[in-house]
This record gives C-alpha cells, structure tokens and sequence, in this order.
C-alpha cells in the first residue's frame, strides 16, 4: 500500500515531466523543487486560511494552491522558456537546472528553511493486526493519481485543445500553419505541469517532512518518466510504481542508504537497455 | 611581408596564433605582472579566494574541453573532482604517498573514471547524455560515501590530508599556495590553449558541430569523445586533488549535484568553447557569492539565512541570465568591447571568427 501512494506521487512528477518533454522536447530538472515549493505554498496557504486544514478553509488552501501553481506554470513558460524557442533543447535543459536553483534557494529565502509538514489525513483508515495501517492520505495519492492520469487522458483524447496539444508535440511548424496557438499550447503544458507537481509535492509533504533537501524526490519522478519512456503518458504512471516499489524494497531488504541511489541505478539500467524507455518512441533518440 | 592585419591571413601558421594582435601580448603581459605582484600587496583573506580561483579555473577548464569544444553536456564534473580528492587522499594519508607521486595517480584515477563515464556518450547525445552522467554521478558518490564510512573516524568527519612538502619546505601558507596553484593553472591553461589548436582539438569541435560530418571526414568520433572525457576527468580530478591538499580535509558531502552545476555554469557564464572564457567564468562564479555575501554586509540590516539564500539564487540568475541574454557568454562582451577599440572610430562588424 504504501508502493502504491509512493508511486502515485512519483507518477504524477513523472506525468509533469512526460507533458513538458511531449510538448517542448525539454527535459525539466526543476520539477522537485517546483513540487517542493507547492508544497510549502500549500502550508502557508493552509495556514493563513485556519491552522486546522479542514472543511471549508481546506477547499480555500487547495484553491489558492491550485490557481497558484498554474499561474506559476504560465509565468515561467512566458518569462523563461518562450524565449528559447528554437534555441537547442539542451539550453532550455540547462536554464531549468538554473530555475532549480532559485527555487530551491527561494525556499531558504521565504521560508527560512524550516521543515513543514502538511498535517492531513493522517487519520488511519484501518489498521492491520499486523501494526500496518492505512492513511486516509494513501488513499487520496491513489485516488489523486488515477483521476490526474484518467482526466489527462480524456484531454489528450477527446477535446479539441488535447488533440491539438498532440499536434503541436508531433509536429510545432505544422500545428502552428493550421492555427494552433503554440504558445497556448506550451503555456498549458507548464501550467499542467507545475500543477500535477504541486499535486505530487503536497501528498509528499503529507507524508514525510518540507525540506530543500526533499527537491531530490523530482530525480525519481525524473526516473519514472525515463523507465516508462519520456513521451509516453502512460509510462510515466507505470514507471512511477516500479520506481517505488524497487526504492521500497531495497530499504527493506538490502539497506536504506542504498535505497536513496536506486532511483539512478535504474536510470543506469534503463539507459543501457532501453534509453527510450518502456513505452517510449524509439525513433526519439534520434532527435536529441 | 605584407602588412599585418587581425583580418588579413598571410599564412596557416597566423590563424592558429594564440595571441593574434601585439596589443595582446601587452595585456597579457600586464595582467601576469599584476596577478604575480599581488600577493605583495593582498590580505590573506584575498589570497584564499584567488587560490579558490585557481582550483576553479583548473575544474572549468576541464569541463570546457568536454561540454564546451568536444559538445558533449555532462553532470559529473563534481564525482570526477571527488575522485582525485579520495585518490590523493588515500594515498598520500594511507600509503604516505609525497604529493609528487599522489597528484599524477589522482590524475590517472580520474582519466580511467571519466573513460567509464564516457562510454554512454558513444551511444547518445545531449540531454540523454547528461541524464546518464547525472546517474553516474550519484553512483560514484555512494561508492565513496560508504568508503568514508568506512575508513574515517566516522560517516561525517571526513579524511584529513598532509601538507603537501619537498624537501624541508611545507606548502601551507596561502602565499605560497598562491604561486603554487598558479603556476598549475597557468600550465593547465597553456595545455588547453594548445590542445585546442591541434588536431585533437579542431576533431573535438568538428563532433561538436556535427558528430556525422565528423565521422565523414575521417574522425575516429568514438575515441575522440573518449579522449575529451578522459582529458576532461583528469583536468577535474587534478582541481579535486589540489583542492585536497589546499582544504586539507576530503568529505564526499562537499562534491554534491550542485558542485557540477556550479561548474557547468562557470562556463556558460565564461562562455562555451573558449578557454579564456572558462577563466573568466571561473573566476566570476567563485567570486560571485563572496561578492554578494560582501553586498549584504553594507547594509544596514541583518539578513541572516536570507542572504544565505540569495547568494545560493546569484548562480542560478546568473545561469538563467546568461542563456537568456549573453549565451556566448563573458568573452563574447570581451570581444566586443575589444573590437570596438580596434575598430574605433569606425563601427566595423567582426570579421573573424572567434578562436581563443
């Protein structure tokens, strides 16, 4: 059980990842520090509106939350990364790791660095006889991960900016001829993807305490969306369990400080045999 | 003889100068009298700082031959760096090995480690690339947490390294680092300036624009990227090594993630397949948070970890700013200011490409 909360969490890095590198076939290194500090936004909104975090000021956190992160997402597309359209990917690889960098000091900045944790559903759901027991939090990662990947796809699928989101990945100079508004598109994208990281960051926050240091969890989600391929959506969901499940079980079994290296054991593994990934395109690798 | 002219070749032998103009043997000559005076003048505080700069100059050097000239975009500048540190510290703490003997091997050790590193780069490019030396890095950096789990006094505390000495002289004072350190850097700096100049480096920068064009024209590309590698982690791992000796103590928490970032961006900042650049870049990064430590203190308020904060955020503006706005990086405005002067008072574009 929890692999799988653990894993809906990286899924959803990984999801964020998939959508960048779908739309802009940039690789985003700043998505643990984007999920981190979502997380800490979240904190401090869910502070100011009530210390208690439940009804009505929850829902007033989650807006603030939301609307912020996809506000964020915007401004870093039309701050940062519109003006390398058409520079080589690898520069605007390069600026993310440097936007990581301010973000990850920024959390030093505004919030001095203290440890948060964001204290909901921690109530147990049921316990095990075992001493196991279920959050209700668990619960939410699972059913947050599903609908973020169920709603995704209806998008991807059935309306039209979805399918002309498609468009735009496959192929940016046609999609703009036919009256695709690229820009829009690669806004939604970063929007898309800062959201689903702050989605990720909060359930991390639930679970384990706000750090700067805690930025190391968007290398697994990094990982996630390598094992299942860096365009595909689907892979993303399926690489962010078996990067759980496989963290999980070398703390359990082998050692726990192995356990924070696993993440890039497999990208080793994945690089050496399958470097598109386990749903990927393989003809991507020709393009980079 | 005709007329000598920065625009007008006579011969093969003139574009492959390393100073193409008088007035830059003037320059040259200035700033080697005033870098060997200063240590006459500067405070020890300084002195230190200038020797960080070296150590840095050596690493970015390194990094420049591999990301800037040969193109190929790594993340593991800081385990190389980490390895020459451990190798020199090993040696020379647990086989007494005299520096002379433990710097060269630390050099060796890094040049195997980054042939190793290397090879996934015969297989992808880019920011897969990248990716795969992230993951290596992280794997060194285990290897060598346990190691000093295992060897030092605890998980934390580190591995303390002697003095490097020769005969009865002891090199532990900062000026006599000061000369130390720059006569390796200005070595490492002439090596590259010559490297890049020789067939090697004009096959690097042939892969770098285009690695099938390369092939085509009858570059061996997989032992020239290996090379570049090779080159590179040694070049990293001689900075590691040196800074061991300098710092005195090796602690594997020093060589994070963060450390290659500040490495790669002392070349984005410096500028991209320039020596020289990597000089400036070097100097200009290891500088910029004493500088913004030093910003913070003339003001009238205390800032605390705030401005422990924002001197972390100076590398990144400064990577961000400069790919937004000066890609080419600090010796593209050094260019351009020179070529106005040249120029003056005329409004001449450059006409040469730039070398150097």
């Amino acid at each position: 059980m929890s692999i799988l909360a653990v894993g809906s969490t990286y899924a959803l890095l990984a999801a964020g990842i998939v959508i960048i590198y779908k739309a802009s076939r940039v690789v985003n290194f700043a998505h643990g520090e984007l999920a981190i500090v979502g997380a800490y936004v979240f904190h401090s909104a869910g502070f100011l509106t009530g210390a208690t975090l439940s009804g009505l000021s929850l829902l007033v956190t989650i807006a603030i939350s939301a609307i912020g992160s996809v506000l964020f997402g915007v401004l870093i597309y039309f701050s940062l990364m519109r003006r390398l359209l058409g520079r080589p990917t690898f520069v605007a690889a390069m600026v993310t790791i440097g936007l990581a960098i301010i973000l990850k000091a920024g959390i030093v900045v505004i919030w001095q660095s203290r440890s948060a944790g964001i204290a909901i559903g921690r109530q147990p759901l049921f316990s095990f006889t075992g001493g196991g027991r279920i959050a209700w939090i668990d619960l939410v990662s699972i059913l947050a991960c599903v609908a973020a990947f169920a709603a995704l796809a209806v998008f991807f699928q059935y309306t039209r900016l979805g399918r002309q989101f498609r468009g735009a990945a496959e192929n940016p100079l046609l999609a703009a001829q036919r009256q695709v508004n690229i820009n829009l598109i690669l806004a939604l994208a970063w929007a898309l993807a800062v959201f689903s990281a702050t989605v990720a960051g909060v359930l991390f926050g639930s679970r384990s305490m706000l750090s700067p240091q805690g930025t190391i969890v968007g290398m697994s989600g990094l990982t996630a969306a390598l094992v299942g391929g860096l365009d595909s959506l689907r892979g993303a969901a399926i690489g962010g369990f078996l990067v759980a499940a496989a963290t999980y079980l070398t703390a359990r079994l082998i050692s726990p400080t192995l356990a924070e290296t696993v993440p890039f054991l497999i990208l080793l593994a994945v690089m050496s045999w399958r470097p598109w990934g386990l749903f990927g395109t393989v003809e991507e690798l020709n393009r980079v | 003889m005709t007329t000598k002219s920065p625009y007008l070749f006579v011969s093969y032998a003139e574009t492959n100068r390393v100073l193409a103009e008088p007035y830059q043997r003037v320059v040259i000559t200035t700033i080697a009298a005033a870098i060997l005076c200063m240590p006459l003048v500067a405070g020890g505080y300084f002195l230190h700082l200038m020797n960080l700069c070296f150590i840095a100059v050596i690493g970015a050097v390194g990094i420049n031959l591999l990301t800037g000239y040969c193109g190929q975009l790594s993340l593991g500048q800081a385990s190389f760096l980490a390895i020459g540190a451990f190798t020199t510290a090993i040696l020379s703490r647990r086989f007494g090995m005299p520096f002379f003997v433990a710097i060269p091997v630390s050099c060796c050790a890094g040049a195997a480690v980054g042939f190793v590193v290397g090879l996934p780069a015969l297989r992808f490019r880019g920011i897969y690339l990248a990716i795969t030396t992230l993951a290596m890095h992280y794997a060194i950096i285990y290897v060598l947490t346990n190691y000093q789990a295992i060897v030092g006094p605890s998980a934390s505390a580190g591995i303390t390294v002697p003095a490097p000495s020769l005969g009865g002289f002891t090199l532990d004072t900062e000026r006599g680092w000061f000369y130390a350190l720059l006569i390796v850097a200005a070595l490492v700096v002439m090596f590259a300036l010559n490297l890049t100049r020789t067939y090697i480096g004009r096959a690097w920068v042939a892969i770098r624009d285009r690695d099938i064009a390369a092939e085509t024209s009858g570059i061996n590309v997989p032992r020239y990227k290996l090379l570049a590698f090779a080159i590179s982690a040694a070049l990293a791992a001689l900075a590691g090594s040196l800074g061991a000796y300098f710092t005195t103590v090796v602690t594997v928490e020093e060589y994070t993630l963060e450390l290659a970032i500040v490495y790669l961006a002392m070349i984005i900042v410096g500028g991209m397949g320039s020596v020289t650049g990597s000089v400036l870049g070097a100097v200009f990064i290891t500088l910029l948070p004493f500088a913004v430590a030093r910003l913070f203190e003339a003001l009238p308020w205390q800032l605390g970890t705030t401005a422990f904060g924002i001197q972390e955020a100076a590398i990144g503006v400064a990577i961000v700013g400069f790919l937004l706005f000066e890609p080419d990086g600090l010796i593209e405005i050094y260019r351009r200011i020179a070529v106005y002067f040249e120029r003056w008072p005329f409004r001449y574009r450059e006409l040469k490409a730039g070398g150097g």
